[in-house]
């Protein structure tokens, strides 16, 4: 670095705490030295964030967010700009992965009890991520206004009049108007773009702020904390460059493939991510046959179709979110990580996963009474596996957990 | 932790860098490319086809041609005699300091010798100068011969669209590429000849 | 505990795979199988006259652009102007409005006949190329024929002169035992029962034997897969390069990780 060079740096430097922030919080910060692949799905979603941030900005140089132009403006932006499609598919990609990355960065914090003191808020303010991406993705679905963007807004909007003695006024006033209509879209496209991403970046910016007040947990859920050397620094941590990049530019690396696959080969998702029904323009007149979700609301969709009543199902479907805030009070057990944890857990976990899944299924297929019945048994499973928790885990007889990685 | 930078290290490092940098001005593409004009702006922007049979001698017609007045003006033999008596008032009679597709071919500055086809752009702020075709006394020049009077700020130009001196315009009315085809005039479309 | 949870994974990957609903081919039951070849122009070439022949009189593209299909058919503008593009205001660059006015359209048939841009995306080209094929003669409908995948339709079949006119019949079939197997008399014949509602074409009644009514829907439905989606060709083709790209990237990015991982590991 030349002197003149060096020298605005440090002049800059002497005003904005760059060097600083860089060694805290990147090359000098201290990682767990032993994480496997589960513990790089949190890089990967800011990955993922920053694609959907980009696609979305080029996305509007062709979008009219109007009721007359919208469906139209998609097909514009596929067909008449240049690489127009690519971006599109980017963004559609993009929205699907980042909900399988955010589930399964949600499964390491669930397996490896990540969410244990001092990690709570970490996971409150992931959980309040999550609450926002689901937002955000229902917002972003409606603009394309086709067939299901149209009628998948009707359902949920309807949800809001589920509520008591403030629901049809709340219906109206979310909407704009006595329908779904171009005053629906226009806010929509505000929220979508502007209002959910800016708290989006904000809570993310603090769930890693959390983060590294505490430091990252492990597989192992040992507390490296415990044994540091003469500088402080855990013994069982290995600093985050170059070492944790290079992790995460494998991960990176894997994920581009993935990406890219279905992104190129797949962008329907065999119609689970692009939903076919969407490639007609919304018909205020002609419901589809069949109204379901994209796949990542689809387990909630399942259970709030289960509960026979429109306000239970609501709130059933509401509680199978909120009671993730809570887990961090759940989990009584003394170990962290589900591999020293006793097989109580380790049979509510596998239980909850497969109904999990199976709740998914169920939320894109038509209903019937048999789909019905397992979805109301898969949504008992789901609740009995958190509300059970302080049970099974205080009854169970969990392994020590090592002191050292 | 030790981080020895051995050969090794650098060929790997070099290898993973440059290859993964190699790929982003590929990545670029779509993303700068996104920016050109789209299908429906070339579209809209496409040449546009005039039948000039229907214009009179001494008449101006206006085309509208991307989004700007595109001036068809059908000279008689006497307007374009006289353009030799207009040259000292002109400040680059020769249309030297613009881009002109077909100069010197035509003292109407296009490849026909009876039409003018330029820009009613005027080159000062963009109004669109008036055509005043009669030798007369004009309020803005008494020894008027026939041309071009923008409204907004008084720049003047000769009939075949050739700024005056001691104007707030600066340069000539522009000729947009066009060609001839018996009675078509294709504005936007070149013909090859410039 | 992982290894449960790979199987139950690949199990529930496989229920969904065999999960069916009511036929998606309506009446006629499975679609038949369409594989579109976007590469191959003539295909995409004939399969356009077949449309502006065919189809254009009432139904629009109206996403799609004149010049595009020019460009991406390598048919010269002059040449489409000339043979596909009606109307004398038409310029290249436009988009495919269609014929037909809305009002005209509802008055004749009820219903608007629908865009078919993106048709093949929201039925698929197995449904649509199904469709095309299964017109046949209803007295009891306003144009006289009804579809078996799509009961009901009001569009006429345009078609019918190359096709020929097609009928519901009734054949005999072999009965199936509830075990799968046929079932067979003493002598070892297969046993049959009547069951209708198959199709039959009433012979010469149109221009083209079957082979040749075939390949010219087929073309035709390649052509409206392609409008579907313009861009496919080339999606698929830079795909590859895509992840070749990011295959090689990771190669290199593991090598790397793990060299540096032996400071610690």
């Amino acid at each position: 670095m030349s002197n003149q060079s060096s020298g605005i740096f440090n002049w800059v430097n002497d005003r904005l705490p760059i060097k600083n922030t860089y060694e805290r919080h990147l090359s000098k910060h201290p990682v767990p030295k032993k994480v496997n692949f589960w513990y790089m799905f949190g890089a990967l979603a800011s990955v993922v964030l920053i694609i959907q941030i980009v696609s979305g900005i080029w996305l509007m140089f062709g979008y009219e967010n109007t009721e007359e132009g919208a469906f139209a403006s998609v097909e514009y932006i596929m067909r008449d700009v240049d690489y127009g499609w690519i971006i599109r598919y980017m963004h559609t990609t993009g929205a699907s992965l980042f909900f399988a990355v955010v589930y399964l960065h949600m499964f390491r914090g669930l397996m490896y009890g990540s969410y244990h003191k001092p990690r709570e808020l970490v996971w409150i303010f992931g959980m309040t991520i999550y609450l926002v991406m689901m937002a955000e993705g229902f917002l972003g679905y409606v603009l394309p206004y086709g067939q299901m963007s149209y009628w998948g807004a009707q359902v949920i909007i309807s949800l809001f009049g589920a509520i008591p003695y403030i629901g049809e006024s709340l219906e109206l006033w979310v909407r704009g108007d006595y329908y779904i209509s171009g005053a629906t879209i226009s806010r929509f496209f505000a929220l979508h773009v502007v209002a959910l991403p800016l708290i989006l970046i904000a809570l993310v910016f603090m769930h890693l702020v959390a983060l590294h007040e505490v430091g990252a947990g492990n597989p192992e859920g040992v507390d490296i904390e415990k044994y540091v050397d003469e500088d402080g620094v855990p013994l069982d941590s290995v600093p985050f460059f170059p070492y944790k990049i290079l992790n995460a530019l494998v991960a990176i690396g894997i994920f581009g493939i993935v990406f890219s696959i279905i992104m190129f080969f797949f962008p329907e998702g065999g119609g689970y991510m692009l939903e076919l029904a969407n490639f007609e323009e919304a018909n205020p007149l002609s419901t589809p046959d069949h109204i379901a979700p994209v796949w990542y609301y689809s387990p909630y969709y399942a259970m709030l179709r289960a509960i026979p009543d429109k306000l239970g199902g609501l709130i059933v479907m509401g509680a199978a979110i909120a009671i993730l805030f809570v887990v961090p009070w759940l989990d009584r057990s003394k170990a962290a990580s589900i591999r020293y944890k006793g097989n109580l857990s380790k049979i509510a976990m596998v239980t909850f996963v497969l109904s999990w899944l199976m709740l998914a299924w169920l939320g894109t297929m038509p209903v019937t009474e048999l789909r019905t019945t397992l979805s109301q048994i898969g949504t008992v499973i789901y609740f009995a596996f958190f509300l059970l928790m302080p049970i099974y885990t205080s009854i169970e007889k969990s392994k020590p957990v090592p002191e050292r990685l | 932790m030790e981080d020895k930078l051995t050969t090794r290290r650098k060929v790997l490092i070099g290898m993973t860098a440059g290859f993964g940098a190699a790929g982003i001005p590929f990545a670029a593409v779509p993303f700068l490319s996104a920016w050109n004009p789209s299908a429906k702006a070339k579209a809209v922007g496409a040449p546009v086809k005039v039948d000039i049979s229907k214009i009179q001698v001494g008449q101006k017609i206006q085309v509208a041609w991307r989004k700007q007045p595109v001036f068809v003006i059908r000279h008689s033999k006497e307007a374009l005699a006289s353009l030799s008596k207009i040259e000292e008032k002109l400040d680059d009679p020769q249309s030297i300091n613009i881009d002109e597709p077909y100069r010197n071919i035509n003292p109407t500055r296009s490849t026909s010798d009876e039409f003018t086809v330029i820009a009613g752009v005027c080159t000062h702020l963009g109004c669109s100068p008036k055509y005043y075709p009669e030798m007369e006394p004009q309020p803005w020049d008494q020894e008027w011969i026939g041309g071009f009077f923008c409204p907004c700020h008084g720049s003047m130009f000769d009939i075949v669209g050739r700024v005056f001196k001691g104007v707030p315009a600066p340069t000539n009315l522009k000729v947009p590429p066009h060609t001839f085809s018996g009675n078509i005039l294709t504005i936007g479309e070149d013909g090859g000849i410039a | 505990m992982k290894k449960l949870l790979i199987v139950s994974f690949l199990c529930f990957i496989s229920a969904c795979t065999f999960a069916s609903e009511s036929a998606p081919c309506g009446d006629y039951g499975e679609c038949e199988t369409f594989k579109p070849q976007l590469n191959n122009l003539e295909s995409l070439q004939l399969g356009s006259v077949t449309f502006m022949n065919n189809c254009y009189g009432c139904h629009s593209l109206k996403y799609s652009r004149w010049n595009r299909i020019a460009k991406d058919l390598e048919i010269p503008e002059e040449i489409l102007s000339a043979n596909l593009v009606y109307g004398q205001t038409v310029k290249l660059g436009d988009r495919m409005t269609g014929s037909m006015d809305k009002v005209t359209a509802e008055s004749w048939f009820g219903i608007s006949p629908p865009d078919l841009t993106l048709v093949t995306r929201l039925h698929g080209s197995d449904w649509v190329y199904t469709y095309l094929k299964t017109f046949y003669e209803d007295s009891s409908k306003p144009y006289g024929v009804n579809n078996m995948v799509y009961p009901g339709a009001a569009m006429p079949n345009v078609l019918a002169s190359m096709q020929g006119q097609q009928i519901l019949s009734c054949k005999d079939v072999p009965m199936i035992a509830s075990n799968g197997g046929v079932r067979r008399d003493l002598s070892g014949n297969d046993i049959t029962e009547e069951k209708c509602g198959y199709l039959k074409t009433i012979p010469n009644s149109g221009t083209l034997t079957e082979a040749e009514f075939d390949e010219v829907i087929y073309n035709l439905v390649n052509f409206m897969t392609y409008i579907g989606e313009p861009s496919r060709a080339d999606r698929e083709r830079i795909g590859w390069y895509v992840i070749l790209f990011f295959t090689i990237f990771t190669c290199f990015a593991y090598l790397l990780f793990r060299e540096y991982q032996k400071d610690y590991h």
